[in-house]
């Protein structure tokens, strides 16, 4: 009998734990290890931080729903890997330490047959000084920080009220931040908020980013054909920025945040400071506090994670310029490369590169977004590989990996820009493949048929179905199988 | 005016007509339909 052991209960490691369960003939083990004892449809942290939604109505407790299911929940942190086991273990092994308050602090070493890292992002807050909310701005990163920002946000509100005039900045805290959407939509909702509260006339909305243009979304821009013309993200994304009165700073590393006051500097080397009373911004994200041992106890977290501490598996690494880049180069099983039984999935993996054009300043400081990996790329590598790992478990070592690479596959990204189920609206996009492919789509590395992008009240709704259909899914309910990921 | 405000400011403005497009109920709906159905396609393409 197999033992599955997956870290992290995010989206992509929740969603391979109920695939593999599902999966999986009795008497086989899978095990979730996350430190977390609740679940976070983290899309909708957006409207917890503008007081739409309340934490308890984007979270839910994992236990019950594992309970019913059979699968073993461990609230815990993992610290170390050892894909060779140890002197006592002839199998893989990880270093684990409880964060349930039952268990506090205990330490356990839980050996595998395979292994999913499933860990995300770590928020990497101090990479800037002064960034975050143990510091001078807010997040909605998670859903107790956006229930800060929302807080946050009502004083603000109430003091435009009195007639004061407030700047409000929203966007990310370092040159090399991904996630870029979700800034665009907290924006969005921010601005449609202070309109729906009577108060936008004293307010300055700024969208702070590292992206070279409007629209880029660290994808490196869409092109959508459109009433018989091919048009660009960035006039599209530029037009609602007119049209809603949202400034932009592009180009932009945070190089720091004091109190009431942003310090950045731009790619063409000038620096700035822009003063304000309320900013959102998204921290820089990294691989989780990992470390990997081998059998002797000898560190080897340099072979197993990139420098940026995600998970090196089936990509190609091999530094190269921007124009030599190829849809090739991205990973399609997540199977690390040294250890067959090893998985990397959602954001813990490491991709080879940016999708968007790398740049920097002329001393260096790089400005560029990180490459994405939204929801519905992590859910379907979850269950990819949760496939793959069964047909091994029932097959033997030689029962082909399922694949699911991002030059390959497709993603629809809507952008909420206002709540209300009348007043609401949103961006809704849909791209193919995620990452250009220029040898099957020459004219701009994406189907012009299936990239498609438009604005709307009826694209809310789909946002707000997905909650509800994502919440029902991640519960397991009747059928959850049933919805996409 | 730096590049982003100037290139903002010389972006198309929606129409009237546009923006009523985006708020009307029954057109919305279609288009909510039919955003589904494209989203669907791309999660067939996300399966292979
Ligand atoms: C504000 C915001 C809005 C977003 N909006 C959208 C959107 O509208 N659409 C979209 O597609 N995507 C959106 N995203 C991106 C989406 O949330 C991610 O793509 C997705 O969560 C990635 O899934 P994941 O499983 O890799 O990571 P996560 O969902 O972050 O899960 C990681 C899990 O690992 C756990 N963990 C961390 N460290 C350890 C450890 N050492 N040991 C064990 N467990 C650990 C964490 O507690 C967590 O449970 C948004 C992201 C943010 C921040």
């Amino acid at each position: 009998m197999a033992r599955v052991v997956i870290l992290g209960a995010g989206i992509s490691g929740h969603t391979a734990a109920l695939h593999l369960k599902r999966r999986l003939k009795r008497g086989h083990e899978v095990i979730v290890v996350s430190p977390n004892a609740n679940w976070n449809w983290i899309p909708s942290n957006i409207w917890v931080g503008v007081g739409r939604m309340t934490t308890d109505q984007v979270t839910f407790p994992l236990r019950p729903v594992y309970r019913r299911k059979g699968i073993d929940f461990r609230q815990a942190l993992a610290v170390a890997i050892r894909p060779e086991g140890d002197g006592d273990h002839e199998s893989g092994s990880v270093d684990i330490v409880y964060t349930d308050p039952t268990r506090l602090g205990e330490e356990e070493r839980l050996t595998y047959d395979f292994l999913i890292n499933a860990t995300g992002p770590k928020l990497n807050f101090a990479a800037t000084p002064g960034l975050g909310p143990d510091g001078n701005s807010l997040s909605v990163c998670t859903a107790k920080h956006a229930e800060q920002t929302s807080a946050a946000f009502d004083s603000i509100v109430d003091a435009l009220k009195r007639g004061e005039r407030k700047t409000l900045v929203i966007g990310v805290g370092h040159g090399t931040c991904t996630c870029e959407g979700a800034a665009f939509e907290y924006t969005f909702n921010i601005e449609h908020e202070l309109c729906e509260r009577g108060v936008r006339e004293l307010a300055d909305v700024v969208y702070l980013t590292n992206e070279y243009d409007l629209g880029d979304f660290g994808v490196g821009g869409m092109s959508f054909a459109q009433n018989g013309f091919v048009t660009s993200s960035k006039m599209w994304t530029e037009s609602l920025f007119r049209e809603r009165k949202v400034r932009a700073i592009l180009r932009a590393h945070v190089e720091r945040v004091e109190p009431g006051v942003i310090h950045y500097e731009q790619l063409d080397g000038t620096k700035g400071t822009l003063a304000f009373d309320f900013a959102m911004l998204l921290p820089p994200f990294r691989g989780a506090d990992l470390k990997a041992y081998d059998r002797q106890g000898e560190d080897i977290s340099d072979q197993l994670f990139a420098p940026n501490g995600f998970l090196r598996v089936d990509a190609d690494y091999a530094a190269k310029p921007f124009e030599e880049w190829t849809a090739e180069d991205w990973p399609s099983t997540y199977q690390s490369v040294g250890y067959s039984n090893l998985f990397g999935i959602g954001i813990a993996f490491a991709p080879p590169h940016p999708i968007s054009r790398p740049r920097s300043t002329p001393d260096g400081t790089v400005i560029s977004p990180a490459p994405p990996r939204t929801g519905m790329p992590s859910g379907v590598m979850g269950r990819v590989v949760a496939h793959s790992i069964a047909d091994r478990i029932e097959r033997g070592e030689t029962a082909p990996l399922h694949k699911a690479s991002m030059a390959s596959m497709g993603a629809a990204c809507i952008a909420s820009a206002g709540a209300g189920m009348r007043t609401g609206t949103a961006a809704a996009m849909t791209m193919y493949p995620i990452v250009p492919n220029f040898t099957r789509f020459p004219e701009s590395g994406r189907s012009l048929k299936e990239t498609t992008g438009e604005i709307g009240l009826g694209a809310h709704w789909t946002k707000l179905l997905l909650h509800y259909l994502f919440l029902y899914k991640a519960k397991a309910r009747p059928g959850w199988f049933l919805i996409p990921e | 005016m730096d590049d982003a405000a100037s290139s903002i400011a010389a972006a198309p403005l929606p129409t009237r007509k546009t923006l009523r497009a985006r708020s009307s109920l029954p057109y919305q709906v279609m288009r909510f339909v039919a955003f589904n159905i494209r989203m669907l396609r791309m999660v067939r393409k996300g399966h292979h």
